[in-house]
Formats: structure tokens, sequence, C-alpha cells
């Protein structure tokens, strides 16, 4: 569990939080134990991790590993049989039983941006991003259409708030969905393969966009296939293989230098393709 | 005790002309479905609208129009027959519609592969296409069995002595009122669920049969 | 041979239509009525057999079983009979409209279920990592989306239900099938005028049903 800061500017920003839950190091995110299993299938063992504030965490592995799985635990999204789970300031020890109040506030914490993007497809571009607002926040519709546009704008897609999503190309469905996941302010942003639905040139787009995300403090976990990315924006990187974090660490190292055998093959497997 | 006597007295004949609905229903729609298969041609039209204006019609006009308006001389049908006629009319739009609709899943690469095997017209109907078109139209066919179980109802409006006719008659002669119309109703509920439920197991072991 | 037939036809038809057009009237006054409190029911009655409590989903369940596996037919003579024994007093075409409720609400409930389910479940978890609700998941996107998508089966239901209006001619309700009776039972040219009401009926029918096929075709062009 090696965590690299690498964004001071951030941390100072994230500060000397005091963590009711008592943790002792700046981890915006912490998980601890958490394991899931659908009879005697394992699908997650006993997977503990860290995110410092302001980092990037990127996830790999062969598909089945259970890098989703661990995405989707993180806001409860997927039920894991036991394991603490803490974003910011928000803590859930599932074996304790979870609240409906804790699970709102978690899930508040952690925006999520999915593979197949998830937006409503009945609701204009702008609806799609001021809805939750007005509904999790409790913003008015004017404040919320503000910070729709504003967003929108940053997204490079302001002309688009009047459409209806499927009328919008793959990468900028990606990245209204993006969108509608900041306009909540969310602690961390956690990404589900973003850019696997989409044609590489178009995913490049979205790649842009995170990459910027990064580059201003984001707190951000990505599953991903795309190595690349992996390798130069993260500041960790975590390969999973059955179930389990076999590797974790300096991104570079690992690349250069796994140690794990498994790693070795994986890597072996999709670099050289 | 005598409401349910009553009701079940009437219980033979609700089964008798739902059966004898569906038997005519079945037989014309099998006609009507080739017709409608032809996709064009004065025979597709004709067959069209057929089936297009029977559904328009409420299956009670269709009740009246064989029980007070069709006459052959001066003999005019039976409400029995009126009954089962406008109601088997009915089924047969109805069901050329569902036996269309489960031929149109069935994939166009078996009647080619069948013509392929160099199997005649006919027999890729009666040996391929047939059996495969029954088995997706048998939940919508007993679908529309259970319907028309509900529809043969309306045979009591000219007076023939099924479930619901009964129930009017003991409700207007006795004390017993509304009460007789509810176990008129629970015992068409019950009947439902059971072919229901009949068919379901039905179309398993059918699709067992295929998939396992 | 046909031309006196016809003749006579068109003659009848043209005499009895004002008196046909008011029995259309009250079937359709039936139709409405029947959707207007029917369908917000069976929207209801959709979201109750998906509710957690217990009492409230086997309720509707049993409202739903009961108002689609009893004949429309005897719904109808449970209220026009039935009602006054409980001491409520209606007219009869208010009965008729509190029967043909039943029966939509019913044959609603299923239409509008299966809607519901057909929203795809990723977007109720997008909703859920958002942080939304259950109540506002539902408000806004599973409700407004599953209406949609039963939105054909229900055109189509409102033709099956324009079409049983004529049951309430059993309940004395002066529709359109009454009318065509009593107009039939004054001239004895009842074919006349049975075939004139069949082809009103059919007139309203058959568009409505070539209007939800088209509406259901270009829903499944979009999606």
């Amino acid at each position: 569990m090696v965590n690299v800061a690498s964004n001071p500017a951030l941390s100072t920003q994230a500060g000397p939080v005091i963590l009711p839950t008592g943790a002792p190091d700046a981890s915006m995110v912490r998980v601890r134990g958490l394991a899931k299993a659908f009879g005697t299938n394992v699908v997650l063992s006993d997977v503990s991790l860290g995110v410092e504030a302001g980092s990037v965490t990127a996830m790999i592995g062969p598909s089945g590993a259970g890098k989703s799985t661990v995405l989707r635990c993180l806001n409860l999204l997927e039920r894991p049989d036991s394991g603490l789970i803490q974003i910011g300031r928000h803590s859930i020890d599932v074996e304790k039983g979870i609240l409906p109040a804790n699970l709102a506030e978690l899930r508040r914490s952690a925006g999520m941006v999915f593979q197949s993007f998830n937006l409503f497809p009945h609701m204009s571009v702008l609806r799609n991003v001021s809805l939750p607002q007005q509904r999790v926040l409790g913003r008015s519709r004017a404040e919320a259409d503000e910070v729709s546009h504003r967003l929108l704008e940053r997204m490079g897609l302001r002309d688009k708030s009047s459409q209806y999503p499927n009328r919008c190309s793959g990468g900028q469905q990606q990245r209204i969905a993006i969108a509608r996941a900041l306009a909540l302010e969310p602690e961390v942003m956690l990404f589900d393969e973003p850019t696997s639905a989409l044609d590489p040139e178009v995913g490049a787009e979205v790649l842009e966009v995170m990459r910027e995300l990064a580059s201003e403090g984001m707190t951000m976990v990505v599953v991903t296939h795309e190595m690349r990315f992996a390798a130069n924006v993260s500041d960790q990187l975590v390969v999973m293989a059955d179930g389990q974090i076999i590797e974790c660490g300096d991104p570079h190292q690992i690349m250069s230098d796994p140690q794990h055998p498994r790693t070795q093959r994986f890597l072996k497997a999709v670099l050289d393709r | 005790m005598e409401a349910l006597r009553t009701v079940l007295l009437g219980l033979p004949m609700t089964l008798g002309v739902t059966a004898g609905a569906l038997l005519i229903g079945t037989a014309l729609a099998l006609p009507l479905t080739l017709g409608l298969e032809l996709r064009r041609g004065p025979v597709w039209f004709l067959c069209r609208v057929i089936v297009d204006l029977v559904r328009g019609v409420p299956p009670v006009a269709w009740l009246f129009i064989l029980f007070y308006g069709v006459s052959v001389g001066a003999v005019r049908l039976s409400a029995l027959s009126a009954g089962i006629g406008a109601l088997g009319l009915v089924a047969s739009a109805y069901l050329a519609e569902i036996f269309r609709g489960s031929l149109k899943s069935i994939h166009f690469g078996q009647a080619e592969a069948a013509t392929a095997l160099g199997l005649s017209r006919g027999a890729a109907w009666v040996d391929v296409i047939g059996p495969q078109a029954w088995r997706t139209a048998l939940p919508a066919y007993t679908n529309y069995a259970i319907a028309l179980l509900k529809d043969s109802s309306i045979v009591s409006i000219v007076g023939v002595a099924e479930i619901v006719s009964r129930s009017g008659q003991l409700s207007r002669t006795s004390d017993l009122g509304i009460f007789v119309f509810v176990l008129a109703g629970a015992v068409y509920v019950v009947l439902s669920i059971l072919v229901a439920s009949g068919s379901r197991r039905l179309h398993r072991r059918l699709h067992e049969a295929v998939a396992v | 041979m046909t031309t006196p037939l016809m003749t006579s036809f068109i003659e009848d038809f043209g005499s009895s239509l004002p008196r046909l057009l008011d029995g259309l009237q009250v079937s359709a006054l039936l139709t409405g009525g029947g959707l207007t409190l029917g369908l917000p029911l069976a929207l209801a009655a959709a979201l109750a057999q998906m509710s957690s409590v217990r009492w409230l989903q086997a309720g509707a369940v049993v409202f739903v079983e009961v108002g689609r596996g009893a004949p429309a037919l005897v719904l109808l003579q449970l209220a026009y009979f039935g009602l006054p024994n409980a001491g409520i007093v209606l007219p009869a075409v208010l009965s008729a409209i509190t029967a043909l409720s039943w029966t939509t609400a019913a044959y609603g409930a299923e239409y509008i279920r299966s809607g519901l389910a057909a929203v795809p479940n990723r977007e109720i978890e997008g909703c859920q990592a958002l942080g939304m609700n259950r109540r506002d998941t539902l408000r806004f996107v599973v409700v407004p989306q599953g209406l949609r998508i039963a939105l054909p089966s229900l055109m189509g239901f409102a033709v099956m239900l324009f079409q049983a209006t004529s049951l309430a001619y059993s309940v004395a309700v002066p529709e359109l099938m009454s009318q065509a009776y009593s107009i039939g039972s004054s001239n004895f040219r009842y074919l006349n005028a049975l075939v004139a009401a069949g082809l009103l009926y059919a007139a309203i029918s058959i568009p409505t049903t070539w209007l939800s096929i088209g509406v259901e075709r270009r829903m499944n062009r979009h999606a």
C-alpha cells in the first residue's frame, strides 16, 4: 500500500483533516479487508487499498480480476460481504450494517463514471446534469443550470446542452456523464473503464478531460485498459488478478520491473500487442 | 352453497362455448394466417381487411349481428350457435395475428435451410416451420384462450345459460344478491389461474425438450 | 339483388345516425372515464406491486389479478347491482365507469409494470451512484421512461376498452350498442342498425390500432 503523493498543492488543500474514524494518514479513500463471494465463487478476497487525496490510482489487470467490482464496492453499487470502506469523512463497515443516510452520504462524496455512460435518454443534456444537483444537493434549478453550463462549457459541450444524449457521440456522452458527476462536487471520482465503449480516437477526448481533472488535483480511481494513461497519469498503480491485489505501487516501477509473475505475464500480453 | 351450485352448473356451458369458439377460431385462423403471409396481392388484401374489420368490431356487436341480424329464410340462429360463431369469428382474427407474429419470429434461415436440403415447400411448412411456430405461439395462444374464457360470458346477454347468466338469474330470484357475482368472478379467476399454470408447465416441457 | 339491400342500408344508416352518434358519445364517455380513473390507479398498482411493504404488495396483486381474471361483464354487473347493496347509489353510467376503471387499472398495471421493468438497470445504477434516493429515481427516471415504453400497449388497451364499453348494454347504459339494438327493435331491421353500429366501432378502433402500431415502430426505431 504505497501512496505516492504527487500533488503537493492539493494535499495541503485537503489539509490536515481530522478523521472521525481515527485514520492516521491523509487517505481520501481507504478500503480494508474487502471480500465478496457468490456461493463458492470468490470474487474478491481481502482487498485493501489506500488512495491519497489529490492522487490518481489506476487499476489494471486481466478481465474478471475484480477491478470493477472493487470500484463498484466503493460506492456500494455492489455490496461486499465484509470490509471497511471509507471515502473522505464517511465510512461504512459492511458487517455492522449499512444505514441509508450513511450510504447516501458516502455515495454523494464519490462521483462515478460508467463504461456505458448511463445517461438518462429522456432528458436533455442540461437536465441530465442539473437534475441530480437539484434532487441530491437541493440546489435551485437556476443554480443547478448555472453550474451545469459552466461544466459543460469546460467539457467543450456548450452547444450540446439542449440536445438529447442519444444525439451525441459516445465521447460527448461520456464527457456529459463526467460533468454530471462533477456537478455534485464529489471528493473522489471513480471511473469504471470510461473509454472501453469508445473508438480509440474518441476515447482520447475523454482521456484528455481526465488528465486535466487529475492535474487540477482531483482524487481519482480509474479502472482502465489504457496502459499509456495508467503509466503516465497515475500516481499509484494497482494490479489485480483473481480477486486480489497482486501488486501495488509506483506505476513506472511496476511497468518496467514487475515483481509478480502474473503481472509480468499480463503486462507482456498487453504491451507486446 | 346454493350459489356455488348454480355457478358451477353454468361451468360446462362456459367451457363448451370457449372450446367451441377456440376450435372454430383456430380452424379459420390457419387459412387467414397463410393469406397474411403472402404479404401482397388481392388474397392478402382480403385477409388483411377481414382481420382488421373483425377485430375492429366488438364481440358483442358480432354476437348481436349473428343473433338478431342473420336469418336463413325464417330460421334464426340459436343463441348458442350465434354465441359460438361470433366468438369463433373474433378469435380467428386475433389468432391469425398471433400465428403471424410467431412465424415472423422464426429465422428466415430455417426456410432457406429446408429449401437447400431439398424439402418441398409443403414439407418445409409441416416439418420445419410449423412445429417451431406452434411452440413460440403457445404462450400467446393460451393467453388468448384465457381471454376467450372470460369473453364467453357475453353470450349470457342473449340468454345462453352459462356462469354469468345463471348467476344473474339466481341473484334476481334470491336474496343472495351481489354475492353470486363475487362468486362467479372468483370462479373465473380460479379458472384463469389454472389454465395459465397448465400452459406454463406445457411450455416449459416443450422448451426443455428443445433446449436441453 | 344487392342494390335494394344497399339502398335500404344507406337509408337506414342516414336516419339512425343521430341516435347512433348519441350512443357513440356515451361509449366515448365510458372509455374516457375508464381511462381517466383507471390509468392513475394502474400506475399506483404497478408501483405498489414493486413495493417492499408486504401488505401493499399483496393488496395490489389481488386487485390486479381479480381485475384481470374476472370478465369485464361480471365487474359491470357487480358494480351495477352490487354498489347499491353497499349503500352507494350511482347512475348507471357512473357504475359502468367504476367497473371499467377497475379493468383498466388491472390491465394497465401489467403493461406499466413491464414498461418499468424494461428501463435499463444501468440507468438505475447511474441514479444510485449519483446518490439519488429511490423515490427520486422512480419519479424522474424510471416512471417517465417506463410509461413511454408502455404507451403502445396502453393505446392498444384503450381500443379494447372502447370495444368493451359495448358490454355496458347489459346494465342499461344507453351506449352505441343499446342504441343500435333499440333502433333495430323499433323498425325490425336489426341487421342494418347493428351493422351500422359495428362500422362505427370499426371506424374508431382500426385507425387507433394503426396509430398504436405506428407509435411502437417509431419508438423501436429510436431505441
